[in-house]
């Protein structure tokens, strides 16, 4: 066991996170512009260039953003070692991933080769950095635990699916001659299925039995579930591998995924009923939200398969993935997140009175206007393959979501600097 | 035998317990039960302090374990008090609205605490004190 290693105070300053979380809502009013001045309904074709440079927007802007500030706060609690050279790894990330995260959906909207060759490298820096910095992390941690190896293999997943982005995002600007659509969707396996679940689900371990005081996830669970979605994606790539593609290994795979997937969903949402802590509680509406949402996304997935021809069936899917599973549960996150690291950086400055609580900090109806403002986006996106008009509603969803959000976080911020103004203390 | 981590874990899920029952009440205006229920968890939360800062923390250091972690350890139990100072203000004054806020705030505190403790202290404590782990468990029963 690595003694040496392990420090439990090794907090990063407040700054870090907080710099990666206030630009992130930007994207949500970055991708509602793109979904309204994209030609026709974006969302009749999984491909059209306002709803790739719409959905990157959300990926890279957002949720990828959100995940780089959150890590470096979250690896020193769950696995007990921060990310080395912490500031540098901070400006070798957050500088690259915004601009590359404003690049990349310009180009493909505007269809400027030259924008795609100036963003690509620029994402694969940050992500390169990120990455290095993450598995430093890992190799030096002493903990042994499921949400380390979740961690680990989420990582894994998000390198493959970088490097297949960058190889497309080139061979758009250069025209040149790919497989892109088995690319494609290799490219979003990896990123939806490796990078955003496994890391979902190691983070949910241990958060779901934090919040609510939940019983534990089965031990068979932890232990199996996120290998299993690993190695039943690397069975998927290859199935792709061959020409022409197995069916029924595409269909078994599939089937795999999304049976592990909504396993989760489920057992998630049994500990959630066996709660006992019973409050009402934004965040824990926004996972159950989510944890639905996982589900329908399987049964829509699945109906791709027995329903080939239909296309929106697809879409849906993976609008229930990306809107319904994976950001509900990122603003369920924050805003646990965000109001604990201001209460912490304020209190730990050894002042005891005069510290705003948690519910202080950011007031609980802005989180549950919140939360209904996203059902009724989540609700508009659902139509959307079908409903032309819905296009504005999620665009007119996301631009308010962004606001709410980036209004929240900022008065967090401005209560924190007040309060350390009252206390005399000094901004890191 | 019982290891360190999972007598220990035990007891932070009684806490738990408590904790909750407590939270419920006041939330529910229900003072006099959030004032048993309150009590109930400072027993418990104080005993279970004890039990480290007395018992197992001296015998971690003086058999060699990290002192920087159990220092940090220390530091968020005297956190952990303070919160638990202001939550009986809020229940003296019948406020719910504040309770709410604390007792999320110390939710949040204590939880990220014992994920520390549950995932690397107590393992590390049972590594280091394997030999001894029987005397330090019966110590810390009659805390």
């Amino acid at each position: 066991m690595k003694i040496i290693s392990l420090n439990t105070e090794q907090a990063p300053p407040i700054s870090v996170p907080m710099r990666f979380f206030t630009v992130a809502p930007l994207f949500l009013l970055m991708a509602a512009l793109m979904l309204v001045t994209g030609a026709g309904n974006p969302f009749d074709d999984m491909r059209s260039p306002a709803l790739l440079a719409a959905t990157h927007c959300i990926t890279l802007g957002f949720m990828a953003m959100i995940m780089m500030g959150a890590m470096q706060q979250i690896l020193p609690v769950v696995i007990g070692s921060p990310m080395p050279a912490s500031r540098l790894t901070v400006w070798l990330t957050f500088l690259p991933l915004l601009s590359g995260a404003l690049l990349l959906p310009a180009g493909f909207m505007l269809g400027k080769p030259a924008l795609l060759n100036l963003a690509w490298p620029l994402l694969g820096l940050a992500f390169i950095a990120f990455i290095s910095a993450s598995l430093a992390s890992l190799a030096r941690s002493p903990a042994h635990n499921a949400t380390k190896t979740a961690i680990l293999l989420s990582i894994l997943a998000l390198s493959g699916a970088i490097v297949l982005g960058m190889l497309l995002a080139q061979g758009h600007a250069s025209g040149s001659l790919l497989p892109y659509d088995k690319l494609a969707t290799a490219h979003i396996s990896l990123a939806l299925g490796g990078w955003v679940m496994l890391l979902i689900v190691g983070v949910s371990y241990q958060v779901v039995p934090m919040f609510q005081l939940t019983p534990n996830y089965p031990k068979w669970l932890v232990k199996g579930l996120t290998p299993a979605i690993f190695i039943v994606l690397l069975l998927s790539m290859l199935s792709r591998l061959f020409e022409p593609g197995s069916h029924w290994l595409t269909i078994t795979t599939q089937g795999l995924f999304w049976f592990l997937a909504s396993s989760f969903a489920l057992i998630t949402l049994r500990l959630q009923s066996n709660r006992r802590r019973r409050v009402a509680d934004a965040t824990l509406s926004f996972f159950r939200l989510g944890m639905m949402a996982l589900l329908c996304a399987g049964l829509f997935a699945l109906a791709t398969l027995v329903f080939p021809a239909i296309d929106s069936l697809g879409t849906v899917s993976a609008l229930l993935f990306l809107l319904g599973f994976a950001m509900s549960l990122m603003h369920g996150m924050l805003y646990k997140i965000v109001p604990f690291l201001v209460w912490f950086h304020l209190f730990r400055g050894g002042v005891n009175s005069g510290v705003p609580n948690m519910k202080e900090i950011i007031p609980e109806t802005w989180k549950w206007r919140h939360f209904w403002l996203h059902c009724s986006t989540l609700l508009a996106a659902l139509l959307a393959p079908w409903w032309n008009a819905a296009t504005w509603l999620v665009a007119l969803g996301l631009l308010l979501q962004g606001m709410l959000l980036e209004y929240t976080l900022l008065i967090a911020i401005s209560v924190y600097r007040r309060t350390l103004e009252r206390i005399g203390g000094v901004s890191p | 035998m019982q290891t360190i981590t999972e007598y220990m874990s035990a007891s932070h899920h009684a806490c738990d317990e408590a904790f909750a029952n407590a939270e419920q009440a006041a939330l529910d205006n229900n003072w006099s039960d959030a004032e048993i229920g309150f009590n109930n968890f400072r027993t418990d939360l104080a005993r279970h302090f004890r039990m480290e800062e007395d018992e197992l923390f001296p015998m971690l250091l003086s058999a060699g374990g990290p002192a920087g972690p159990v220092q940090v350890m220390r530091m968020e139990h005297a956190q952990m008090n303070t919160l638990i100072e202001q939550l009986a203000v809020t229940l003296a004054h019948r406020d719910a609205q504040g309770y709410g806020g604390l007792s999320e705030t110390l939710l949040i505190v204590m939880q990220q605490h014992n994920l520390k403790e549950e995932q690397m202290l107590y393992p590390i404590a049972d590594h280091f004190l394997a030999s001894q782990r029987k005397t330090l468990l019966d110590r810390m029963r009659v805390e």
